[in-house]
């Protein structure tokens, strides 16, 4: 082999593992959030923290992005069922304020899972 | 000549890359609908035909909302009133399927699947877009409609009429409409030629197709924490539906109260914390869910054969993962150290 061929060799050993990492194995964590407000829909990072205050059907809804993972912290229905569903992170997970009609899902660069059964 | 493992380095290298091309953009749409969240996927050449075939979606599941709704004035609280005075309903065609269809899997469900317990649901305050963490009914309130016994069994159904001989019958079809709206969905969406799509409706689906050369790939949630329980890729056309205690519930004096009610207690079931089904119709697969939460663990075995559910996951306290031979076969458990049984479907 000629050294233009080792150097051929040595790139493609060193390619190999990069690919690999970088095409087939891929961060669950989401980087940034949809919410839907009735019909509109709103893409937010999830790299600032900060605080939204979304007026929906009901009144408002206060949702907290902190480190990467944001959540519903007020709503003004009665079961508070979107506050209990804690911190979203991953990519596909969700909570939704359905009397207040808002909805926040995490978005990944490629989300793992095309739906979620629950 | 270059060494064999030198060409078949650069034809790996170039592999990986070729089969790492840009997954196949699939048209999302999410609507408030049918007293959820319903999220459309599509993976369709034509963009204008799918827009137009979700658009035709929607006006189907609201019509199906309006149309069977149980606490909204609908027709089906209309039936109900006419059910309560004893008189006889004149039906149409689509009714009568759904009811057939709904008196069908309670028969097979040893009645576990019970949508005439509409007034049980309403007492316990789960007629209601957002019930408060208010007093769960009186151990008297409850006893006096268990007393009343309804069921499908009441109900006499020709293709024209329905009628009752249990004055009490108060259909809640919470258990099998979402079930019936997805099938619908699919349908509308067949018939406007697209071969692959999922809908999701407040986290039960049917998929139909692919996404491109892989298959739709369904993460099921942990019914405790975060994150999923375990993955499954479907296969053709397949609806998986879960019943959770964790989906709809209240608090009170810190206990909590879920939203399946066991029609022969009159309590929240208590024997799981999730069940999931997979089957390709979805209102069997949304019944069969809800009435194999209610038989628990001694009993799903039996009530799933006699429906016909061949692919069942229940998940009890404990976190204990039981599960039929064939969906053992399907689900890829997600999670460490989990503690699972294969059971057979005869029990």
């Amino acid at each position: 082999m000629t050294r233009a061929d080792y150097c051929a060799v040595l790139f493609a050993a060193l390619l190999l593992p990069y690919l690999y990492i970088s095409q087939w194995t891929g961060s669950e964590a989401g980087v940034a959030a949809s919410i839907m407000n009735g019909g509109q829909t709103t893409q937010v990072s999830l790299a600032h923290d900060h605080t939204l205050e979304i007026d929906g059907a009901l009144g408002t809804s206060i949702i907290k992005i902190e480190d990467g993972k944001i959540r519903f912290v007020a709503s003004p229905c009665l079961g508070k069922q979107c506050i209990h569903s804690g911190w979203l992170q991953h990519a596909g997970e969700f909570a939704a304020c359905l009397p207040n009609r808002i909805s926040v899902a995490v978005l990944g660069e490629e989300p793992r899972f095309d739906s979620i059964n629950f | 000549m270059k060494p064999l493992w030198l060409s078949l380095l650069l034809i790996t290298t170039l592999g990986i890359t070729a089969c790492s091309e840009a997954p196949p953009q699939v048209h999302k749409a999410k609507l408030f609908t049918l007293g959820t969240l319903v999220d459309i996927s599509v993976l369709h050449q034509d963009e204008a035909a799918t827009q137009q075939a979700v658009a035709i979606v929607e006006s189907e599941l609201a019509i199906i909302n309006r149309q069977w709704h149980a606490w909204r004035d609908s027709p089906l609280t209309t039936i109900n009133k006419q059910l309560a005075q004893g008189e006889t309903v004149t039906i149409d065609a689509a009714t009568y399927r759904f009811i057939k269809q709904a008196q069908t899997l309670a028969a097979d469900s040893n009645q576990l699947f019970n949508p005439t317990i509409g007034s049980l649901v309403e007492r316990w305050g789960f007629h209601s877009d957002d019930r408060p963490n208010s007093a769960p009914p009186t151990k008297e309130n409850i006893d006096e409609l268990l007393k009343q016994a309804p069921s499908m069994a009441n109900i006499t159904l020709t293709e024209t009429t329905l009628s009752s001989n249990n004055p009490t019958v108060q259909f809640d079809f919470g258990a099998f409409g979402k079930g019936y709206a997805i099938d619908r969905a699919i349908e509308q969406l067949k018939q406007a030629g697209i071969e692959n799509a999922i809908v999701n409706a407040g986290g039960d689906l049917r998929a139909i197709g692919s996404k491109g050369k892989q298959p739709w790939r369904i993460g099921v949630r942990h019914p405790t924490s975060a994150g999923v329980i375990a993955a499954i890729e479907t296969d053709g056309d397949e609806s998986v539906f879960t019943s959770g205690n964790y989906e709809r519930f209240f608090d009170f004096e810190g206990k909590r109260y879920h939203h399946i009610i066991d029609p022969r207690s009159g309590y929240p079931a208590n024997n799981a914390i999730s069940v999931t089904v997979i089957h390709h119709n979805a209102a069997t697969a949304d019944a069969a869910a809800t009435a194999l939460f209610i038989a628990g663990v001694d009993e799903w075995p039996q009530i799933a054969q006699q429906m016909g559910i061949d692919k069942v996951m229940l998940i009890d306290e404990a976190l204990t993962i039981y599960m039929t031979p064939q969906m053992a076969q399907r689900i890829h458990i997600e999670i460490d150290d989990a503690q699972s049984k294969v059971i057979g479907n005869d029990g």
